[in-house]
């Protein structure tokens, strides 16, 4: 069923950063069992009854008090570890990137591309190329969100914040949703843009498309 | 010898209104925040009844957006942090520490007056325009909203938080020096414990978010520019400022209502709590740590994304203090004789059961690399509601149903008690479960529309809340009805051994005819249950 978990992912990042997801949800769902489980196994087992009316006399256990620390404590800096390269590796996008700026405006997205081509919510961009969001805003604060590659930045009047994303050559022709989600007033929720993912050829035509559209 | 006793003279005004006796003040705390608990749940079903259809047949954008503003602003600054630090820490910490009253009783009385003023000045934007900018109320769109609903919010917030600024003075002042004969900190019951370490953070955080919310008002209407980029100011700062506020208020939210727990298991389980200094350092951990998380909220809000390492670290880390209580909770439980009273239904089941599940997605989306997907989606709108319903209010409940017979001296009805727990509890994962669904596949947070293939888990969230709201209303009829018309309750009807219990049921104005002598920690080993009423051996 659609909209019930993360939809198909377009880059190598987008399932790296799935991957971090499962690593990170199998942990805590192995602990949320074994709590759960000893919850309800506890409740059940020492119920009170006329032959158990009082608990045991146990006041606590140093060496319990360790245990529980240190293995949480352990398993969670493990965790954040994980993702530390994945971070780095989104904060540095490759040198040759195609840029293009992206601004925030009540109630849409405008697109720029290098040759000037400006475009408003539906955009598009070439496969195998990295490609580098420049995203700010105009007037209040937006939320650059592409679900289908696991990334966001804020356009943030007087800011600039980036991302890129490198879309696999198979998902040509693919089309995905670029929902703003930073609250920005009346438009919010229907402040939603597409992006389309082509081959370089196809890329090449539909900007010069654009600018003569333009002129 | 004759004595002349004149009988004091006694009004509703003089009982309620001038009044500074702890107890009175604990309590209409708890009956004010249960109205703004109805309000705030009204518009919470509001929310959800727009959420039924993808198109929103039912109200318009600016109408939701209000609706939704109202709902978290109200449950957060007039319902949680006051019902637990106004109404369980005014009532219960002067009987718990075995004092007559608060250090500052006239002080007291004008902390609740001043949110009741605040909670009533958010109220009554209703009725002259209401908040439309969520209860962050991010600038500069809360620059820009119109109307006066922005400058009520701010008003009321800073009504509030003075209100909650004094009475954390209150509390640190009255734990620090009005403890009975032998009570050191090491007896000190741990819900006072709780409120001791909430106080310092509120006392430490409130001011920030005092700064982040009159900058916002002088730069609605004095033309000051601290969040106009193009004169040089920067939004990002009133983030900062407000999440150094709120991210400890999530804490000052949740830490009393694990005090609550900490009462609740260990009597009910007639078992001493296990781990005692474990879950009172473990609060001060909590309370430190809490003040060097705040950034997780802004990872994709603009800052250098490596800059989010540490306070994802650190986010990670506070899961531990967090999960050590638990664990001694379980083992308070293991070994025990657990007694299915509905306080510890609640606590139990209701509680651990749930909480850990916003524990846990928690631990998800404080990992940078997650938080860039999941960030302003439903998953966070899961999480918190995880945290604040499956956590505070489910404490909150626990910590009503238990202390009810001490306040009212009457029991509450018990079949209505079970009724509640379990539409609770199962209205609980039926809400807010399929919340992380819609996230995981990028639905956004506050979209009145939204794309069709949501509509399935948001009508199943939808149901949910209406149950929660049948619930409500039977928990307030249970508590009305049984404080007039229920069963007389004996002074110590659970057998617990913390000194409120060690009194009359209500407490007399003065609490104790004598003041007692505390010789040891006061969770157990407990007597045998048999022969006090209410408790019901199975
Ligand atoms: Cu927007
Ligand atoms: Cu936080």
């Amino acid at each position: 069923m659609g909209g019930t978990w993360l939809p198909p992912a377009l880059t190598q990042m987008a399932r790296e950063a799935d991957t971090l997801f499962y690593v990170m949800l199998a942990v805590v769902t192995v602990f949320f069992v074994i709590v759960e489980v000893l919850l309800v196994t506890f409740l059940i087992r020492y119920r009170r009854s006329r032959q158990r009316q009082v608990g045991v006399a146990v006041h606590g256990n140093n060496k319990l008090e360790v245990v529980w620390t240190l293995i949480p404590a352990v398993i969670l800096v493990l965790m954040g570890a994980f993702g530390v390269k994945y971070v780095y590796a989104v904060q540095n996008p490759p040198a040759n990137s195609y840029v293009v700026h992206v601004t925030g405006h009540e109630w849409f997205w405008e697109v720029e591309y290098p040759n000037g081509v400006k475009v408003q919510n539906d955009f598009a961009i070439p496969a195998g190329v990295p490609v580098l969001f420049d995203i700010t805003s105009q007037d209040v604060i937006h939320g650059f969100y592409i679900p289908a590659v696991r990334l966001q930045q804020d356009a943030v009047p007087g800011h600039l914040t980036q991302f890129y994303v490198t879309a696999d050559p198979k998902d040509i022709g693919q089309t995905l949703p670029v929902p703003c989600d930073q609250f920005c007033g009346q438009g919010h929720p229907t402040m939603v843009g597409s992006m389309k993912v082509l081959s370089q050829a196809d890329f090449d035509a539909w900007l010069q498309q654009q600018k003569e559209k333009s002129q | 010898m004759e004595t002349v006793l004149q009988r004091p003279r006694r009004s509703f005004l003089r009982d309620w209104v001038f009044t500074v006796d702890h107890k009175k003040i604990g309590i209409m705390y708890g009956v004010t925040a249960l109205f703004f608990f109805l309000i705030g749940g009204l518009f919470a079903l509001l929310v959800r009844t727009e959420l039924l259809t993808p198109d929103g047949r039912f109200v318009s954008v600016q109408t939701y957006n209000e609706f939704y503003t109202m709902h978290a602003s109200i449950m957060v600054f007039a319902v949680i942090i006051p019902i637990l630090t106004g109404a369980f820490g005014n009532y219960l910490v002067p009987l718990q520490i075995g004092a007559r009253d608060m250090a500052f009783p006239r002080m007291n009385a004008l902390s609740y007056w001043l949110y009741l003023i605040g909670g009533l000045v958010l109220f009554s934007s209703m009725f002259f325009g209401m908040p439309d900018a969520g209860w962050t109320s991010y600038p500069p769109y809360s620059i820009q909203s119109e109307g006066p609903g922005i400058d009520l919010w701010v008003t009321s917030i800073h009504l509030v938080g003075l209100s909650s600024i004094l009475g954390s003075i209150n509390f640190i002042v009255t734990i620090h020096r009005m403890r009975a004969p032998g009570l050191t900190y090491n007896r000190l019951p741990l819900f006072t414990w709780s409120m001791m370490v909430t106080a310092f953070m509120q006392l430490f955080a409130t001011p920030a978010l005092a700064g982040a919310v009159t900058t916002l008002l002088t730069d609605r209407h004095w033309h000051t520019v601290f969040y106009t980029a193009s004169a040089g100011g920067d939004p990002m700062m009133y983030q900062h400022l407000f999440w150094f506020y709120s991210h400890p208020a999530v804490y000052i939210m949740i830490l009393p209502a694990f005090g609550i727990i900490s009462e609740v298991i260990p009597v009910f389980a007639r078992k001493p709590i296990f781990g005692y200094h474990a879950i009172a350092y473990s609060s001060v951990a909590i309370g430190f740590l809490g003040f060097f998380v705040w950034a997780h909220h802004m990872f994709v809000a603009g800052m250098q994304l490596s800059a989010g390492i540490p306070f994802m670290i650190s986010s990670l880390i506070i899961a531990v203090p967090t999960s050590v209580k638990i664990f001694n909770w379980l083992a308070t439980l293991w070994g025990g004789a657990v007694a299915y009273e509905v306080p510890l239904m609640f606590a139990a089941l209701g509680f651990i059961g749930s909480f850990i599940i916003g524990g846990f997605s928690g631990v998800l989306i404080a990992a940078v690399p997650l938080d860039l997907h999941l960030h302003d989606t439903y998953f966070i709108v899961a999480h918190i509601h995880y945290v604040l319903f499956g956590g505070s209010v489910m404490c909150v409940m626990a910590g009503l149903y238990y202390w009810f017979p001490k306040v009212t001296g009457r029991m509450y009805n018990n079949k209505l008690g079970h009724l509640s727990f379990w539409l609770y509890f199962i209205g609980t994962q039926i809400t807010f479960f399929p919340m992380h669904f819609v996230g995981l596949a990028g639905m956004p947070r506050r979209y009145a529309l939204y794309a069709p293939e949501f509509q399935f888990w948001n009508d199943v969230s939808t149901v949910g809340a209406y149950i929660l709201g049948a619930a409500t209303l039977i928990v307030i009829f249970n508590l009305a009805w049984s404080a007039v018309y229920g069963k007389e309750a004996a002074a110590n009807p659970w057998g617990a051994r913390t000194l409120e219990w060690q009194t009359s049921s209500p407490p007399p104005a003065h609490n104790f005819d004598k003041i007692p002598v505390v010789t040891e920690n006061p969770y157990g080993p407990y007597d045998k249950p048999e022969g006090e009423p209410g408790l019901s051996p199975a």
